[in-house]
């Protein structure tokens, strides 16, 4: 993938061979192609602004008309009354948490089931890496309700391991794994079994460290899925000392019954967005290409 | 990933369901008995004050400790459902009155007589009447009731003297709302006279104001002449006086919130927003018990503690149940922390005396006057789709897509599906 | 397989066995408990009992499935063209050699990695018909914005466009994958030859990036049944009904009204949906190659 977007290398000459109008057409084309990506980008970066904007204002300034575009008085009101009335913090560090714990556990439990239905021969696994990608296409709301019942028998409502290991055990995880492993050359294994290793030392020893980039595709997919998780958390967790932060986030509309506090709600969302956004530049390669690749949204 | 040693990935999280395991299990081996209780309550000031009673609770019976749970109103039910389904519900839950019908019509609830009959702290006499009649079912009484609260017509003095119309008082009936609230509406300024929600809670009210009703058995009664009379006047203040707020020109800013702002004449609302108001609105304010139709016609919300009927601890949950109820230093805390009113029998004049002296509003009176008019909501086993279905059928008639006729009728047809269910 | 015997086993159970494990309990197991409470009632509270098949009776004559069923559609109908259209746009502008494009490709997508909760705040408040920003801008060039999220013809439109400012970028980042694959040397004839801007995207663009449209549109598609969080935040299925879709009508029979049995047998209904359109799109991609 990588250079995939700079242009082919072989057209360049050719561009530099063309006559001095032709290039202007292209600069004139040029110009209109970033104008409307830029009125495009204004369309998608502009609710995020409104959002910051509306969280620097006051509770009166808030229902101004028509609406301040920049507040005249900034203020952190909103955002103090977010950080006081509500565990802010505690909730960032339990999305945090929960999401590296699932990271780590998919990568674990896929890259080992898939290596498994990639290499071991086993009776029957065909037919059963079928059955894994059949599960692939039951939505969630088929499994909610008897999974509810599931980790509630087990006690895990209102705890960590309820929001983290229903979510370790992905067949898109093992599915994706296994594809990267197929597409590894038999040989390099080979060489290893004439040295006489076996087959978990192989995997640890020459599989894994060169399967980073596909842990990392995996593990970025996992981590937007379990960030942004919304319906599960919502359902199994009611201590707000447990929320996750889309949960949290959710509830800070109905904090305040028959009173509109847009100002707090827009600070907790800025508040919210803000590490989605750093963790996003950071990994903006692996996340783009693994959604591409995948079509997982997370 | 691959470069940590093969171990630490699987055991890291093993290890810290261990220490939880753990954790507990010391949680549980210092207190002799454990009442694990269940609550509605959520708001952050009645978590400092419930356990503030937990504290008090404990240092009087050292034998026992509570461990407590909330779940939001929302979500309340459906876990406390999975948990009896799982096995594991809680000793005592806080239950209100509609979905009490539903636990224990189902056998899931303890009968209290015995424990009442033995206790030295609370018998017949110590609650309002029709609010430990409500927590009794066949003449077994499985919950007691902790709280109460009621539903007053709460009026912006400044608004009213603007345009010049008296204050309400009992003598009021919805002609006067109507006369007042079209006096004080000033549509283009963002004025209105009144906001009353037109939902389930308000409706089976109001036709009980209108001399009518909701039922739900022995027959479904819910589309006739009084019942259709009370959605007119509820639907009516927006579409044909045009003196309270639609949907549209509230534009999500909560009638609360318009009141505080002064943009409301009077509010329908329940007494725990006293404080809200207290704090926030910057005019003269007072209530009044709420005027009626034909009827007068008052809420009457009150929420009980119940007993598992499958506790091992009875004796400690029930010393509980008892202690939210009516212990002297729950009362107070309740009355200081605005946290609700316990549901003590009018007769206990000295435990409420303490609500009454305070200022604002005036006439505090009303909080109990109310009770004297107060009407329940019909109930059925499935209580959330009963209240869904009528909501949407007033919502349908409240943003004029059906006719008041119209959404009754529906009404009527779909509950009376649910019923035969 | 290297190793032989007892060995081999003890292999297979420590690569297969979480796996299986978990997915057994997690996601098999429900599955299968699943369809067997569709023929069920159970409150939770009393056991449940065996109705055959009347859950699924009782959904045909329900009025409110099928007013589910049609909200769905009509997301579904509104969302599609328009995500992949604004999709197919937005990659075709970024597949431009422009220094500094990788900067506007992370504006667009964006959206889509904010969570839902988020996404659906910010944009309830942009809809408010008084003090919202969508309105108020409408209000500036003389139109009088509807009343959105409070206005049942209005607020499914609004849900839609919210999905689709949201989706935009995903769609974009998989067809551009695709226009990246197209050779250069097309464009460059097709140039030479003439042809505008409009006739490329329509004789070399939309042909070539075919299998990519029919990846976003399938992936899309699967989705928008499943629609849920947006609804959720924004309008809870409101204003009176307008916006009910089948996943919160799930969460809502089993979840408030304790209807297992029911909420169950709706799931299936969607699952038999999202089959139907998986197989199509298979069976289409047979017929073509």
């Amino acid at each position: 993938m990588k250079g995939a977007l700079s242009p082919a290398s072989g057209a360049a000459p050719h561009r530099a061979a063309r006559p001095a109008w032709r290039r202007l057409r292209l600069n004139w084309r040029t110009m209109l192609v970033v104008t409307l990506i830029l009125i495009g980008g204004i369309g998608m970066i502009g609710p995020f602004a409104w959002a910051v904007s509306t969280s620097l204002k006051a509770r009166g300034a808030m229902l101004v008309l028509p609406p301040e575009l920049i507040p005249a008085e900034p203020t952190l009101e909103a955002y103090r009354q977010v950080v006081s009335r509500f565990p802010f913090f505690r909730v960032f560090v339990n999305s945090v948490f929960v999401a590296l714990a699932t990271v780590l556990g998919q990568l674990v439990v896929c890259s080992m089931s898939g290596y498994a239905f990639a290499r071991l021969t086993f009776r029957g696994r065909d037919t059963l890496f079928v059955l894994y990608i059949a599960t692939l296409m039951v939505p969630f709301a088929v499994i909610i309700t008897p999974l509810f019942i599931v980790v509630t028998t087990l006690g895990w409502t209102n705890s960590y391991v309820g929001l983290i290991v229903p979510g370790i055990f992905s067949a898109f995880g093992t599915f994706f794994m296994r594809q990267f492993f197929l597409s590894i050359p038999r040989e390099l294994e080979e060489a290893a079994t004439i040295d006489g290793a076996g087959t978990l030392t192989t995997f640890l020893r020459i599989i894994l460290p060169i399967s980073g980039p596909a842990l990392a595709t995996l593990g970025v997919l996992a981590f937007m899925g379990t960030w942004n998780s919304f319906l599960w958390p919502l359902l199994i967790i009611s201590n707000r000392m447990l929320m996750t932060l889309p949960v949290a986030l959710s509830t800070l509309q109905g904090l305040y019954p028959g009173q509109t506090q847009w100002n707090i709600v827009m600070a907790g969302t800025v508040l919210a967005t803000i590490p989605t956004l750093i963790v996003f530049l950071f990994a903006q390669r692996w996340i783009i290409e693994g959604v591409a690749g995948s079509g997982v949204k997370g | 990933m691959h470069h940590r040693p093969r171990s630490s990935g699987p055991t890291s999280p093993a290890l810290r369901t261990l220490a939880v395991a753990l954790a507990l299990l010391v949680g549980i081996a210092t207190a002799q008995t454990t009442v694990n209780y269940l609550s509605f309550t959520t708001g952050s000031e009645q978590l400092d004050a419930l356990e503030a009673l937990i504290e008090v609770f404990e240092s009087e019976n050292p034998d026992v400790s509570i461990s407590y749970n909330t779940a939001d109103f929302g979500s309340y039910f459906t876990k406390l459902q999975t948990d009896f389904a799982a096995g594991n519900p809680p000793d005592v839950f806080e239950l209100n009155y509609e979905n009490f019908v539903t636990f224990a019509s189902r056998g899931t609830l303890l009968p209290l007589d015995d424990h009442m009959a033995a206790s030295s702290a609370v018998d017949d006499t110590t609650f309002y009447p029709a609010a430990l009649e409500a927590f009794a079912r066949d003449g077994v009484q499985y919950g007691l009731p902790i709280t109460f609260s009621t539903v007053l017509l709460v009026y912006n003095q400044e608004l009213f003297d603007d345009a010049g119309v008296a204050y309400p008082d009992d003598t009021w009936t919805w002609d006067d709302v109507i006369a007042a609230a079209d006096a004080i509406t000033d549509a283009p300024n963002r004025v209105w006279g009144i906001a009353q929600p037109v939902q389930f809670w308000e409706f089976y009210k109001t036709a009980a104001q209108a001399g009518g009703g909701l039922a739900v058995a022995p027959t479904v009664q819910i589309d006739t002449p009084e019942n259709r009379e009370a959605l007119h006047y509820l639907v009516d203040k927006i579409q044909v006086h045009g003196v309270m707020p639609s949907d549209a020109e509230m534009s999500g800013v909560g009638d609360i919130d318009l009141f505080v702002n002064g943009q409301l004449g009077m509010i329908v609302t329940g007494i725990w927003m006293f404080d809200h108001f207290i704090t926030n609105a910057d005019f003269a304010w007072d209530v009044a018990v709420e005027p009626g139709g034909a009827n007068k016609a008052t809420h009457f919300f009150s929420n009980a503690a119940v007993v598992a009927n499958t506790t091992s601890v009875a004796d400690a949950a029930w010393r509980w149940v008892e202690f939210l109820a009516a212990h002297p230093f729950t009362v107070e805390t309740r009355i200081e922390r605005s946290w609700e009113l316990s549901a003590l029998s009018l007769d206990n004049a000295d435990a409420l005396q303490p609500y009454l002296d305070r200022p604002v509003p005036a006439n505090r009176q009303a909080v109990f006057e109310s009770l004297r008019y107060a009407v329940t909501p019909p109930v059925v086993d499935n209580q959330p789709q009963l209240e869904d279905i009528i909501n949407q059928e007033l919502e349908a008639a409240r943003l004029g897509l059906k006719s008041v006729e119209q959404a009754l009728m529906d009404a009527q047809r779909r509950v009376e599906a649910l019923v035969a269910q | 397989m290297y190793e032989r015997g007892w060995r081999r086993y003890a292999i297979l159970a420590l690569f297969l066995g979480p796996s299986l494990i978990g997915m057994l309990v997690f996601t098999v197991g429900p599955i299968v408990a699943s369809f067997g409470l569709s023929f069920t009632n159970w409150d939770l509270l009393r056991p449940p009992r065996l109705v055959g098949a009347s859950n699924y009776a009782a959904m045909m004559t329900d009025a409110e499935f099928w007013r589910t069923l049609r909200n769905t559609l009509t997301f579904l109908v509104g969302y599609i063209p328009l995500v992949i259209t604004s999709g197919l746009l937005v990659a075709v502008l970024l597949n431009t050699r422009i220094p500094g494009m990788q900067i506007f490709r992370a504006m667009y997508f964006l959206p889509v990695v904010t969570s839902w909760v988020a996404v659906a705040l910010i944009w309830r408040w942009l809809f408010n018909p008084v003090y919202g920003l969508v309105n108020n801008l409408l209000g500036a060039i003389g139109i009088s914005g509807p009343a959105w999220l409070f206005d049942p013809n209005w607020a499914m439109p609004a849900v839609i466009l919210t999905s689709v400012w949201k989706d935009t970028g995903f769609v974009m980042v998989i067809l551009l994958a695709g226009l990246q694959g197209i050779p250069r040397e097309y464009y460059e004839a097709s140039s030479i030859d003439g042809a505008n801007f409009v006739q490329r995207l329509r004789f070399i663009t939309i042909p070539l990036l075919a299998p990519a449209l029919v990846f976003a549109l399938s992936i899309s598609l699967i989705n928008s049944f499943q629609v849920f969080d947006q609804v959720y935040v924004m309008t809870e299925g409101g204003p009176a009904g307008a916006t009910m879709v089948l996943v919160e009508r799930i969460v809502r029979n089993a979840f408030s009204y304790s209807r297992m049995g029911y909420a169950s047998a709706m799931s299936w209904v969607l699952f038999a949906l999202i089959f139907a359109t998986s197989l199509t799109f298979y069976a289409l991609k047979r017929w073509r190659s």
